[in-house]
């Protein structure tokens, strides 16, 4: 049975980060990791796709160590059974690194009609990493999906442009990355979370991809990670009913002269 | 020829991408795809504007003539307008010239050969300063620089015919009907988010708006998830940036990816029934309670002042 293959990221979760107002440096030490929330709209669309083309959804991730409690929770969203390249260099990989490290595992997993990506991750959100695959791999590519139908070979998808809906048709194999409106993510069940941990993981090291040293090595250096500065006045109204509330409000927006 | 590559499917953003790759004092060749598209450039000044001439009408499909003119030509950036099909293009054109990509970058200062870029990440709670050594690809969002017009410089113009991909076919499209208000030029903005219960509440946002003056915007999640709002009225990272005088919050939580898009108004205002959401974080001037009671009174005190 062919598989559709679907990509998806283990974030620190943005509510987590630390930033020191002074300096601005940022803590990420603290932060909880999570499945980069658009990913689980992929996820449920590959588990959909799957269940109406006859294929077998898969899920795979290139994350560190911590990456490890990912697995669990994207099988319980559907797929039979996920792919994890362990790697410490995921946390510093750019787009370039990322989708090569990718590219190499899809091979390996082989076997596959489609592969799923988000149009962008929670972190980096660079709307990168999807097309890339689609052009190292030498498959087309249908980006910004919001529909598409599978029908034997052909994969046929709405794509939302900006003043447009655009649509467009490829034969399988292929790389769509997805909007989140294309699916709704359901919180999966108990049974699922539990029958998620019966699911086979394969665990793959870096060593074990067919990939030399500058497939894995940066192209872009990253010089500075900054927390963005917000500096707003924060004066709440808590005196009297709301509608002295209100009103404290409306001076104050006369006075800014907003009003 | 070395120098800026600059390729966008949208015809502002041509201009905005010439006049900065202006700055570096480096050539500027632009690529068009058609005749049409070329005169459009041609207006803008870049030293040579490249005509790839292909048979799909889909830009996606030139990515791999547009990789092989940058290396046959030893172009040191590429940089593309950051719209939908300029996101897919810039980054199946730096897989295949195998180079790193700066996306939706700001702040692009070109030094020596290598450029330098800022872009935000985590939804725009931080901010980073990216640089590039070799040829770097970069997607610029429309509206962050000035376009300007420079018609004394005699284009050179180059019309090759290329392969483009034939796998990827049109089957056709269909104009977004564009509705609710252009919220890039308000003065002020009420915005709804996921504390109206129902399409039919979010009158008591309109009818704020309608009394001082300001127009309605949303959430994603009221655009995308509900769609109870035209699509072009939802404010964020992934949807409109605005800079008004007042943006003003109803029933929205703060995610930074909403708060992102509002972050340059000059007055910001949250009304949340939950005294811990992450809005009052960002705000100016806060009421903690329900939208639905204060909305209205809201509404009746700046009639009556
Ligand atoms: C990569 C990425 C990109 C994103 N891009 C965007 C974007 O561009 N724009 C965007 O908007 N979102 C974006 N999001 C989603 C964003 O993270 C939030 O989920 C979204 O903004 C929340 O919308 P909301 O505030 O309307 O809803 P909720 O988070 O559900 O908040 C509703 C709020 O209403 C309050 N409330 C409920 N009832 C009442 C009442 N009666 N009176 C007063 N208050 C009430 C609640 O306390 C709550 O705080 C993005 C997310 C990701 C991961
Ligand atoms: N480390 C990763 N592991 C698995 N999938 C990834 C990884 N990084 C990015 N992706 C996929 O590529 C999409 C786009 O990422 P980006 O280009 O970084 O915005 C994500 O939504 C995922 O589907």
């Amino acid at each position: 049975m062919s598989k559709i293959i679907v990509c998806f990221k283990w974030v620190k979760a943005e509510d987590d980060l630390r930033i020191d107002p002074a300096t601005l440096n940022v803590d990420l030490s603290k932060a909880k990791g999570k499945i980069s929330e658009y990913d689980r709209n992929a996820i449920e669309t590959a588990k959909l796709a799957a269940d109406a083309s006859g294929g077998e959804a898969v899920a795979l991730t290139y994350g560190a160590a911590d990456a490890k409690a990912s697995l669990k929770d994207a099988m319980s969203r559907g797929p039979k059974q996920a792919f994890w390249v362990n790697d410490q260099s995921a946390e510093s990989a750019d787009g370039f690194v990322t989708a090569n490290v990718l590219a190499s595992a899809i091979r390996k997993i082989g076997d596959y009609s489609l592969i799923i990506c988000a149009e962008g991750a929670a972190d980096t959100y660079a709307h990168q990493v999807g097309p890339r695959i689609g052009a190292i791999m030498d498959i087309p590519v249908i980006s910004f999906v919001k529909e598409m139908k599978i029908e034997g070979n052909k994969l046929t998808a709405v794509r939302k442009l900006e003043n447009s809906f655009e649509q467009v048709e490829v034969e399988l194999p292929a790389v769509v990355t997805v909007l989140p409106e294309i699916n709704p993510a359901p919180i999966p069940g108990l049974k699922a979370v539990l029958d998620a941990g019966k699911k086979p993981v394969t665990e793959f090291k870096i060593q074990d991809l067919e990939l030399d040293q500058d497939d894995i090595t940066r192209k872009t250096e990253v010089a500075s990670f900054k927390g963005c500065s917000t500096s707003r006045k924060k004066i709440m109204f808590t005196e009297g009913d709301t509608k002295e509330r209100v009103n404290a409000l409306v001076a104050a927006l006369k006075k800014e002269g907003v009003l | 020829m070395a120098g800026i590559y600059v390729y966008s499917d949208n015809s502002e953003l041509n201009g905005e991408l010439i006049t900065l790759a202006r700055t570096s004092g480096q050539e500027v060749c632009a690529m068009a795809l058609s005749d049409a598209d070329a005169a459009e450039i041609v207006k803008f000044g870049p030293d040579t504007i490249f005509i790839l001439k292909g048979q799909n009408p889909i830009a996606e499909s030139y990515t791999g003539a547009m990789a092989k003119l940058l290396t046959d030509q030893d172009a040191s950036v590429f940089l593309v307008g950051a719209t939908v099909r300029g996101r897919d293009i810039a980054a199946q054109v730096a897989a295949k010239v195998r180079c790193g990509l700066i996306s939706e970058a700001g702040n692009l200062t070109f030094k020596d050969g290598a450029v330098q870029a800022n872009r935000f990440m985590y939804g725009g709670l931080t901010e980073q300063i990216e640089t590039g050594k070799a040829l770097t690809a970069v997607t610029i969002p429309s509206g962050k620089y000035q376009s300007v017009k420079n018609e004394s410089v005699k284009s050179v113009v180059v019309s090759m015919t290329v392969d483009t991909d034939p796998r990827i076919r049109l089957l056709g499209s269909s104009p977004v009907v564009k509705e609710g208000a252009d919220l890039s030029k308000a003065k002020r903005i009420v915005c709804a988010g996921m504390g109206f219960d129902k399409k039919e509440d979010l009158k008591i946002a309109e009818d704020l708006a309608t009394s001082m003056g300001a127009e309605v915007g949303c959430t994603r999640c009221i655009a995308e998830d509900r769609g109870w709002m035209p699509a072009s009225t939802y404010i964020g990272i992934s949807g409109a940036v605005v800079k008004p005088d007042l943006y003003l919050a109803l029933g929205v939580s703060g995610q930074i990816q909403h708060t992102f898009g509002v972050r340059d108004s000059k007055v910001i205002v949250g009304i949340n029934n939950n005294e811990k959401a992450a809005i009052f974080n960002v705000v100016d001037y806060g009421i903690v309670g329900d939208l639905y009671e204060v909305a209205p009174l809201l509404t009746e005190a700046v009639k009556n002042s």
